[in-house]
C-alpha cells in the first residue's frame, strides 16, 4: 500500500479506521449483550418443547393443581412442590430481610469505618461458602435444634396451625428456611451496604444541620432514598433462595405433601428435579414432567422478578418526587 | 520482571514435557492411559473402589473416577454418556434396556431395616422382631404410626419417625417391594439424601426407622453394625418371635443369611455394573476382570458371591 502523501490524507484514513473499529465494537458488544436474553429464550423454548408429551396426557391445570406424585402410575401433580418452594422461600425471606437491613443500616450509618472494613470481608466470605457446607451445617446443627424450637413455639402458639409441632424429626420447612436465610443474608447485606454508601453524604449533613438526630436522618432521609436499591437487594436474595437446591434438599425432609405448619416436611421444586433426574430414563413421561417442573420454576422466578421490577419502578418514582 | 516470567514459563513447559515422557516410560506395556468413570448406587460404591484399587495394581495405566449418588444417577449418567459405567442396585427396567443399558451382575447384597440402639423399645424389637405386614402399614398405607402399633403393644404411644431415601435409589425400590409396594414413590416418610445421610438420620433419632445397604450398616473392620445402629430383625416366618437365624448381629451372619436364602429377596438383590450398549476396549477389559479375577475380592470386601450359574450367565453376556 502506498504511503499517505500528506497529513490530511493520513488523518482521514485514521479517522475512517477508528469509525470502522467503533462500529465493529458496537456490533460485537450488542451481540454479546443480547446473548443472555437469547439463552433465556432458548431455555424456555427447550423446556416447553420437552414438556409437550406431558401436556398431551394431562392439562396444565391438572399438573398445577394435582397433589399426587406417582410417576409410575402416570400421576404428576406439582402443587405440593410449588407449595414447598414458596413456603421455604417466604420463610427464609421473613427471617433474613429485617435483620439484614438493620445490619447494613448499622454498619453504614452508625458503625465506625474500621468495623465496616472488618465485617465486609467476613460477609463476602459467607457469600462464597459452597452450599453443601451450609447443608452439612444445617444437618448437624439446625435439624437437631428444630424439634426444640418447635416444642417451645407450639407451647405458646400451638393453637395456630402454622406453628403446630407436627413433625418430631426436625427435617422441615423451618430447617430449610433457616439454612436458606443464612445463605441469602450475605447477598442482601452486601448489596444494601453498597446502596447505602452510594447516597450522597451531603443529604445526611443537610439533615443534621436542621437538627435531626441520626435515627431521624436514617428514617426520613436515608431509607426513603435507598428503598429502590434495598428492594433490589431483597430480590437478589429471593432469586438465590428460589434456586438453591442442595442445602435445602439436605434438611427439608423431601416429603411430597402440602405443609400446614412450618415444622412440617416439604418438597421444593428444585429438590424434586435434583432427586429424580435419575428416574428420567426409566419411567415414561418422567423427563417431560421434570422439564415441566423446571419450566414452572423459571416462570415463578420470572413472575417474582417482574413483580419486584414493578415495585422498583414505583419506588423510584416516589423517591424522585 | 518480564524475563522472569518467560523463564518461569519455560521451566514449567520443560517440566511438563519431562513429566509427560516420564509417564510414557512408566507404563510397562506402553498402553494408552485411560480413565474409567463410574457413578451410581451407594451399595456398590465400596466394592467398586476395591475393584479399582486391585485393578490398578495390575493395570497402572488405568485410573478410576468413582462417585456414589444412587442407582438412578448411575443409570442416567451412563445412558447420557457422562460415565463409562453405572452402578445399579436393582433390576434394570425395560425402558432402560430399550435405551441400550446392558447390566452385568458382579455381586449380591441386601438392604436391612435399621433402628437406633437408643430406641426405648429396643429389647422388644430385638425379641419380637418387625413383620413385613407392620412395615407395610407403616411405610406404605400409613395405618401404623406408633411403636405400639409396630410391636402390638397398645400401651406404647411414641410415634415412629419414618425415614426414607430422597434420591432415586435401588435400596428404596428393593425395600418398597419387600414391604409389598412396587416403587420408591410408594414409601412415605422423611426423605433424606444418600445412604450415609439416611443412616445418620436414624442414628440421631431414637424413635426413627430407616433402611441401609449391607456395606453401610455393618462396620467394615469390626463386622458389627455401626455404633448406635441396630439391624432390626424381621420376623420372616411371622411366628411372633425371633429365632437365631433371623437376628443378624454381624456382617458374617448377614452374608450367610443372604447366601442361604433365609434373608429373602427382595431386599436381597444382585448388584449390576451397567454399560451403555455393548462394552468394548478398556471398558470391556475391566468388566471381564471384574467377572474373573475380581470375584476373588467380593467376599473380602464383605459382599456375597454370585452362584456359579449366575456368574456364567454374566460372562455369556460379554461380547
Amino acid at each position: 500500500m502506498a504511503r499517505p502523501r500528506n497529513d490530511e490524507e493520513l488523518k482521514n484514513k485514521t479517522q475512517a479506521r477508528r469509525i470502522r473499529q467503533d462500529k465493529l465494537a458496537a456490533r460485537n458488544y450488542r451481540l454479546a449483550a443480547s446473548l443472555p436474553l437469547f439463552l433465556l429464550l432458548m431455555m424456555t423454548i427447550g423446556f416447553f418443547v420437552r414438556t409437550q408429551p406431558i401436556f398431551a396426557q394431562s392439562s396444565i391445570w391438572q399438573l398445577l393443581s394435582g397433589t399426587v406424585w406417582k410417576p409410575s402410575q402416570g400421576q404428576f401433580g406439582l402443587l405440593t412442590f410449588i407449595n414447598g418452594t414458596l413456603w421455604v422461600t417466604v420463610l427464609a425471606l421473613l427471617l433474613a430481610v429485617p435483620p439484614c437491613i438493620l445490619t447494613s443500616l448499622y454498619l453504614v450509618e452508625y458503625a465506625k469505618r474500621r468495623s465496616l472494613g472488618a465485617i465486609l470481608p467476613a460477609i463476602d466470605l459467607l457469600a462464597g461458602i459452597p452450599s453443601v457446607v451450609y447443608g452439612v451445617w444445617g444437618l448437624l446443627v439446625i435439624v437437631p435444634a428444630v424439634p426444640k424450637i418447635s416444642s417451645f413455639l407450639s407451647s405458646w402458639l400451638g393453637r395456630i396451625s402454622l406453628f403446630a409441632a407436627t413433625n418430631p424429626t426436625g427435617y422441615s420447612v423451618a430447617a430449610g428456611g433457616i439454612v436458606l436465610a443464612v445463605m441469602i443474608s450475605p447477598v442482601i447485606i452486601s448489596i444494601s451496604i453498597e446502596v447505602l454508601r452510594a447516597i450522597p453524604e451531603g443529604l445526611r449533613h443537610a439533615s443534621f444541620a436542621l437538627g435531626a438526630t441520626r435515627w431521624q436522618t436514617v428514617r426520613r432521609v436515608v431509607v426513603p432514598r435507598a428503598l429502590p436499591g434495598i428492594i433490589a437487594a431483597v430480590v437478589m436474595g429471593l432469586s438465590r433462595a428460589f434456586g438453591e437446591t442442595l442445602a435445602v434438599m439436605m434438611v427439608v425432609g423431601n416429603t411430597p405433601q402440602i405443609p400446614h405448619s412450618i415444622f412440617d416436611a416439604a418438597y421444593p421444586l428444585t429438590a424434586l428435579i435434583a432427586n429424580n433426574y435419575g428416574e428420567m430414563m426409566s419411567v415414561p413421561l418422567y423427563d417431560s414432567a421434570l422439564m415441566g417442573a423446571a419450566l414452572l420454576l423459571l416462570v415463578i422466578v420470572l413472575i417474582f422478578n417482574l413483580g419486584a421490577a414493578l415495585v422498583l419502578v414505583r419506588a423510584n418514582r416516589r423517591a424522585k418526587v | 520482571m518480564r524475563t522472569h516470567s518467560i523463564l518461569f514459563n519455560l521451566t514449567l513447559l520443560a517440566g511438563l514435557i519431562l513429566s509427560a515422557c516420564g509417564g510414557q516410560a512408566d507404563s510397562p506395556s506402553g498402553a494408552e492411559e485411560v480413565t474409567l468413570s463410574t457413578s451410581g448406587a451407594f451399595a456398590l460404591y465400596p466394592l467398586m473402589q476395591r475393584f479399582a484399587e486391585e485393578y490398578r495394581a495390575v493395570h497402572p495405566e488405568v485410573s478410576f473416577d468413582i462417585t456414589a449418588g444412587g442407582a438412578g444417577k448411575g443409570i442416567s449418567d451412563v445412558l447420557a454418556g457422562a460415565t463409562d459405567f453405572g452402578m445399579v442396585s436393582r433390576e434394570l427396567k425395560s425402558e432402560e434396556t430399550e435405551r441400550g443399558a446392558a447390566g452385568f451382575a458382579v455381586a449380591r447384597d441386601a438392604v436391612f431395616v435399621v433402628v437406633s440402639a437408643d430406641n426405648p423399645y429396643i429389647q422388644q424389637i430385638v425379641a419380637r422382631g418387625l413383620t413385613t405386614e407392620a412395615l407395610n402399614k407403616l411405610y406404605i398405607t400409613q395405618e401404623f404410626t406408633t411403636w405400639g402399633d409396630m410391636l402390638g403393644d397398645p400401651s406404647i404411644s411414641d410415634p415412629v419417625n419414618v425415614y426414607t431415601r430422597s434420591d432415586s435409589a435401588g435400596a428404596a425400590e428393593m425395600i418398597a417391594k419387600f414391604y409389598g409396594g412396587t416403587a420408591q414413590e410408594d414409601l412415605h416418610g422423611i426423605g433424606v439424601d444418600g445412604d450415609p445421610g439416611l443412616l445418620q438420620a436414624v442414628l440421631n433419632d431414637p424413635l426413627g426407622i430407616g433402611y441401609n445397604n449391607l456395606g453401610f450398616v455393618y462396620d467394615f473392620t469390626a463386622g458389627t453394625p455401626l455404633a448406635g445402629a441396630v439391624v432390626a430383625p424381621i420376623d420372616i416366618n411371622a411366628n411372633g418371635e425371633i429365632e437365631e437365624h433371623e437376628f443378624l448381629e454381624t456382617r458374617t451372619e448377614a452374608v450367610e443369611a443372604i447366601l442361604s436364602g433365609d434373608y429373602p429377596s427382595p431386599p436381597a438383590r444382585l448388584l449390576y455394573v451397567v454399560t451403555n450398549g455393548v462394552p468394548s476396549g478398556a471398558t470391556l477389559e475391566f468388566l471381564r476382570w471384574m467377572l474373573g479375577e475380581g470375584q476373588a475380592f467380593v467376599n473380602e470386601a464383605g459382599y456375597v458371591l454370585l452362584t456359579d450359574e449366575e456368574l456364567a450367565a454374566q460372562l455369556a453376556k460379554l461380547p
